[in-house]
């Protein structure tokens, strides 16, 4: 008896979890059909436990948006100091999660294009000129695409602004980078999709980390 | 069924072990949020599907209430808000807007707000990329304009931002807890 006990235990658990996953499910779905997460919404996540309300007027994603400048924490140090130099770069972008799927070929496929993010294209602002891989960069802003492969992730610098992240457009393109990609960046698994800023002695990188993988995008500053 | 219930422990493993993740940025506890005018513009775009020209929009962070008292409690009555969480609210605009009677020109500001029971006075300020309303700057104001308040039907728990069409023109419309304000911008 005490055998079956434990599994009863642990199916009552699961299964509470089951129906938490399902209502999560429906509010992000019912009011906005068009947000998603790399087209799946399926799998259950436990650490959004306030998202199974749905917002009548704004659906809470279940990639939420995020931003990252260069200087890192730049409105913090703003507010520290307000006569501070403008930011060099800043980018808006949408965080994915695993859910418990392999990055390849769950999630990416080797060869397709990625937003670099979820919903939206992700963006990326430049306050100033800089220079990527010897090719200038001007003032302004842009979207960002990925193209991953096994050895290289080739970055898209593209125009087309303030549109969705599923559909490219390469007519728009405006520069492409390859980087090297390391397989294990040797820190613990990162279960949210990752863009951040770190300084170099002739700018900054741009890191991209999701799971075990990590890119760097160097950018040299005037 | 089996194969589900294995799925969901080892996610819930996962999940435990994202919480431990440290070295790069973890996720913010009011997520940011974007909303143009028109309405799912970036969709619209890429479906071809767009019929007006992209106006305004408003990037936000959406705190939740979280059994909180929200206006009058967390939110002081009187006193500057950012009207978010976490970076100071960005409202852009893609071309020229008339707010208040006032001609706006193209471009990013930060939107704050000064929270009443009965009213809300908006404010467009010219200082971006900051934090909070710590330093805000009446100096950088643009326009202030006041909007009456409007009770909702439901409550709503993690702050909301939304544009609405109304006679030709645009609302921004601003919902948390249980009420909601609209800003009219005149195109």
């Amino acid at each position: 008896m005490k055998m079956f006990r434990q599994p009863l235990l642990i199916l009552t658990l699961l299964l509470s979890l089951f129906s938490c996953k399902e209502k999560e499910k429906e509010a992000v779905t019912k009011p906005d059909a068009v947000k998603d997460s790399n087209g799946t919404v399926t799998a259950p996540s436990v650490n959004v436990s306030h998202s199974t309300v749905v917002n009548p007027y704004a659906t809470v994603d279940v990639s939420p948006m995020d931003m990252s400048y260069y200087p890192v924490e730049y409105p913090k140090l703003k507010m520290a100091n307000v006569n501070i130099a403008p930011p060099v770069v800043r980018v808006v972008y949408s965080r994915p999660h695993l859910q418990g799927r392999h990055l390849f070929n769950d999630v990416l496929k080797y060869g397709e294009p990625w937003r670099l993010g979820a919903n939206e294209s992700t963006e990326i602002q430049f306050y100033r000129d800089v220079t990527i891989q010897d090719k200038k960069v001007k003032t302004g802003r842009y979207i960002l695409y990925c193209i991953p492969e096994a050895d290289k992730w080739t970055i898209v610098l593209n125009s087309n602004n303030d549109s969705w992240g599923l559909k490219q457009e390469p007519t728009k393109d405006i520069d492409r980078f390859d980087i090297p990609v390391k397989h294990d960046h040797g820190g613990p698994s990162l279960e949210y999709f990752t863009i951040v800023f770190e300084k170099t002695a002739t700018g900054a990188d741009m890191i991209m980390a999701w799971g075990d993988i990590l890119a760097r995008l160097p950018i040299t500053f005037h | 069924m089996k194969k589900i219930f294995s799925l969901l422990f080892v996610i819930n493993l996962v999940c435990l072990a994202a919480v431990s993740q440290s070295a790069l940025p973890g996720l913010d506890k009011s997520p940011l949020d974007i909303s143009y005018y028109p309405n799912n513009y970036p969709v619209l775009k890429i479906q071809d599907k767009a019929t007006e020209p992209l106006v305004a929009r408003v990037v936000y962070s959406r705190p939740k209430k979280e059994g909180r008292t929200i206006f009058g409690g967390l939110v002081e009555y009187g006193k500057v808000w950012r009207l978010g969480a976490n970076e100071a609210t960005e409202i852009e605009f893609y071309k020229q807007v008339y707010i208040g009677g006032k001609k706006i020109a193209k471009g990013r500001y930060t939107l704050y707000a000064i929270v009443n029971e009965n009213s809300w006075t908006f404010i467009l300020n010219k200082e971006t990329d900051t934090w909070g309303s710590f330093k805000y700057n009446p100096a950088k104001d643009i326009i202030r304009t006041d909007v009456p308040v409007q009770n909702t039907t439901e409550a709503v728990e993690s702050l909301a931002m939304t544009f609405e069409k109304a006679n030709g023109n645009i609302l921004l419309v601003v919902a948390w807890e249980n009420i909601k304000v609209a800003l009219p911008i005149t195109l």
